[in-house]
């Protein structure tokens, strides 16, 4: 009797960790991404990021030896993508939602995310709403939305560029673009600087020509231009304005997205010097060790350096990975909200010092902006000029701030 | 027997759509299936000018977009208590407008007319992006609600769409039918004639263009409901294409056709779309098959051999006579 009692012991001792692996769960995330067409190099960005967290967030493990799996799926456009999101709840049985290049296919698939009660994790569109007059409970956000961008940009403005006076606006005739003037105005008239504006210029989106605009800027004769393009379009405007000599006749200032690696990489030696630029990251800062392993691992996988929608798409994933750790599963939805709240995350963007964050009303990502002028480096090739001469602006400066999200609530509704 | 094969089609119809919540087969394939639903009744719309009238619009996604963003935007506006009636309206709203358009687009015909109507549908797309404090531009409304009888599950929203739908099928379905009917196929197959026999193929061209869009207006409406979001997409030429390459793949000399065409452009997105973001190659694919093996499309393969089927021949006696 004993023997048998033993034997059974060491059957069950034996059975026990087997059990355990093939009981281990797949915790799966439903992403979106625009994969092809302009957006394209975003999402395959994206897509390697993912990739290098997951092996990351694996490798370190999860409660009950759970694994993370992300699919990704093109998003094409807001009725696809929130055709897809509701699959990925129903029948894919996701836990999370993931993604999202673009700010108008965010605002309808963080509708599904309410509905069906399913956590949705932004990584790179930046359309201030979501985590403003359009905020739900189950919406995060792991990029800065455009409002941080803006609002360091005001600062850099009003301390760093003296002599001016005179603005002038060119950006795509669309949301992303309109709001980032209506930011970037109402952050000066709170720091109290005087401003004209002399021109406001709306070409549409991915148009091939600018030189129209290019000559009426001219002609208006601004101090500073302010651009809120991005991809492709900064691409062609700055080549097609440079024969022009735009950039010598006046301050060129493009902090969203304009010191994108894709667009130093794409404009290489065309780059003009010493114009104002950001990007949501920088591939040469900080020169943290976090920083610098994050952009090798990249480099090692694709075989190029990320653009900044990679980072998001990175911090993403280890966000998740965070909650499931603290709550201890992925199924209680609740908890899992409650641990991303105001949760500490430390990412490749952040400088010696600080830690990015979660703020826990707003569910926004809180992180320190750093503004650029272009200088020659080819570190990072193809690109041949680089951003430099930093300045770091306090992420807690930037966001949150209620009395913008008033503004825009009485502005753009809820 | 006769009567049993007319309506044959539409027992199949009932029997799918309804079995289909018999056998359940998941909160997303209801959905999908939802969509297929209403993008049918768009595609029937569509296909009364494209397969009956003769007359190839490149601009339907206009009507179906301004039932979709009335539809919405009335609901943002007032609550969703008349969400019944805001589709009706967002139908007579496009039915309103395709008025306008059809007095002008329908002094054209062939390539113009179907440039044209590209033009007005792209103007009004151009329109609903750049109005942005209005239509809320490219990021387009969202939080459509629907009335608390249509909430909670999507069973109760699809039976509602089935529906609408089935009821505008059926109205459709009489037009195409009756004697109206017989003369938009006269209108496809020798306009001269109907002129000779003393009637105006404008006026009806007309008439059509509007039925059309009216019900193209119920379609988006309807599917602002399903999603409970509406952009500019909806508007733009894609969407217009998608109604012509529903009644090409399905059929366009059918009643029923764009039905099976909207199934499989539906399908292919869902089943194809899973897999590799290349999807619509699949869609290029089917449409060259279907284009050069089966011209009539997939519901007029019974007809490869020649034969043609009450309809047709009841018409070509009008017109021939």
């Amino acid at each position: 009797m004993k023997h048998k009692l033993i034997s059974l012991l060491l059957i069950l001792a034996v059975l026990a960790p087997l059990t355990a692996l093939y009981g281990a769960e797949t915790i799966k995330i439903g992403a979106l991404y625009t994969m092809t067409g302009r957006g394209g190099q975003y999402g395959k960005d994206s897509e390697v990021a993912i990739k290098i967290a997951l092996d990351e967030v694996n490798a370190k493990g999860l409660p009950g030896g759970a694994k993370l799996e992300v699919i990704i799926t093109d998003d094409k456009n807001p009725q696809y993508a929130v055709s897809v999101a509701k699959r990925y709840i129903t029948d894919e049985k996701c836990k999370f939602l993931f993604g999202i290049i673009s700010t108008g296919i965010g605002l309808a698939v963080t509708e599904v995310s309410k509905e069906y009660k399913v956590i949705l994790v932004g990584t790179d569109h930046a359309g201030t709403d979501l985590t403003a007059n359009k905020f739900q409970k189950y919406y995060f956000r792991t990029s800065n939305n455009t409002f941080q961008s803006m609002m360091a940009g005001a600062y850099y403005l009003k301390d760093e560029v003296k002599n001016w006076k005179k603005i002038a606006y060119i950006g795509p005739d669309y949301a992303y673009g309109r709001d980032q003037l209506m930011e970037l105005k109402w952050g000066l008239d709170k720091l109290g600087v005087k401003y004209e504006v002399v021109g406001e210029y709306w070409p549409k989106l991915y148009e091939p020509d600018y030189t129209s605009y290019i000559t009426a800027i001219i002609k208006a004769a601004p101090d500073i231009l302010v651009n809120g393009m991005w991809g492709g379009d900064t691409v062609s405007f700055i080549k097609q304005a440079k024969p022009y000599g735009l950039f010598n006749k006046m301050k060129y200032f493009h902090v969203d997205a304009g010191g994108n690696y894709e667009a130093l990489a794409a404009l290489g030696a065309d780059m003009p010097e010493g114009i104002i630029m950001s990007a949501r990251h920088h591939n040469n800062w900080p020169e943290t060790p976090a920083n610098k392993a994050y952009i090798q691992k990249f480099y090692k996988a694709a075989g190029r350096y990320p653009s900044y929608a990679a980072e998001g798409a990175y911090v993403g994933i280890h966000v998740i990975a965070e909650a499931i750790r603290k709550v201890g599963n992925a199924n209680d939805t609740e908890a899992l909200v409650k641990a991303m709240e105001g949760m500490k995350i430390q990412t490749p963007e952040d400088p010696p010092g600080f830690t990015s964050y979660i703020d826990p009303k707003t569910h926004q990502i809180v992180q320190v902006q750093a503004i650029g002028i272009t200088v020659k480096n080819d570190k990072f090739p193809p690109a041949k000029y680089m951003l430099g001469n930093f300045k770091v602006y306090p992420a807690d400066k930037l966001w949150p701030s209620f009395e913008y999200i008033d503004y825009m609530t009485k502005v753009k509704g809820k | 027997m006769k009567k049993l094969k007319d309506y044959l089609p539409w027992i199949c119809y009932f029997v799918f759509f309804l079995g289909i919540l018999l056998v359940n087969p998941g909160t997303h394939y209801i959905h999908l299936v939802a969509r297929v639903i209403i993008f049918s009744l768009y595609a029937v719309a569509f296909n009364l000018l494209y397969g009956t009238t003769g007359l190839v619009s490149f601009g339907h996604a206009l009507f179906y977009g301004i039932g979709a963003y009335i539809t919405g935007m009335l609901v943002k506006a007032t609550g969703p208590e008349y969400f019944l009636l805001f589709i009706v309206l967002g139908a007579a709203g496009a039915a309103f407008v395709s008025f306008f358009i059809g007095l002008l687009t329908l002094r054209l015909t062939g390539i113009y007319f179907t440039m044209l109507t590209l033009a007005f549908a792209q103007l009004a797309w151009g329109l609903t992006f750049k109005l942005y404090h209005f239509t809320g531009g490219d990021d387009g409304i969202q939080a459509i609600a629907k009335p608390a009888m249509l909430t909670g599950g999507v069973t109760k929203y699809y039976l509602f769409s089935f529906v609408v739908v089935a009821i505008c099928m059926y109205i459709l379905w009489r037009i195409r039918r009756s004697p109206f009917g017989s003369v938009l196929n006269c209108i496809r197959q020798n306009p001269q004639r109907i002129t000779f026999l003393g009637l105006n193929v404008y006026k009806n061209q007309l008439k059509a263009f509007v039925i059309s869009a009216f019900f193209a207006g119920v379609a988006g409406g309807l599917y602002a409901g399903l999603d409970g979001s509406i952009h500019p997409d909806m508007l733009h030429w894609p969407t217009s294409g998608n109604a012509i390459l529903m009644a090409t793949i399905g059929g366009m000399g059918t009643f029923f056709g764009p039905v099976i065409g909207a199934g499989i452009l539906t399908g292919l997105e869902e089943i194809v779309g899973k897999y590799t973001e290349y999807w619509s190659f699949s869609i290029g694919v089917v449409v060259l098959i279907v284009v050069l093996l089966f011209p009539r499309g997939v519901l007029g393969i019974k007809r490869l051999a020649g034969n043609k089927n009450k309809e047709e021949k009841e018409t070509e006696v009008v017109c021939n006579s």
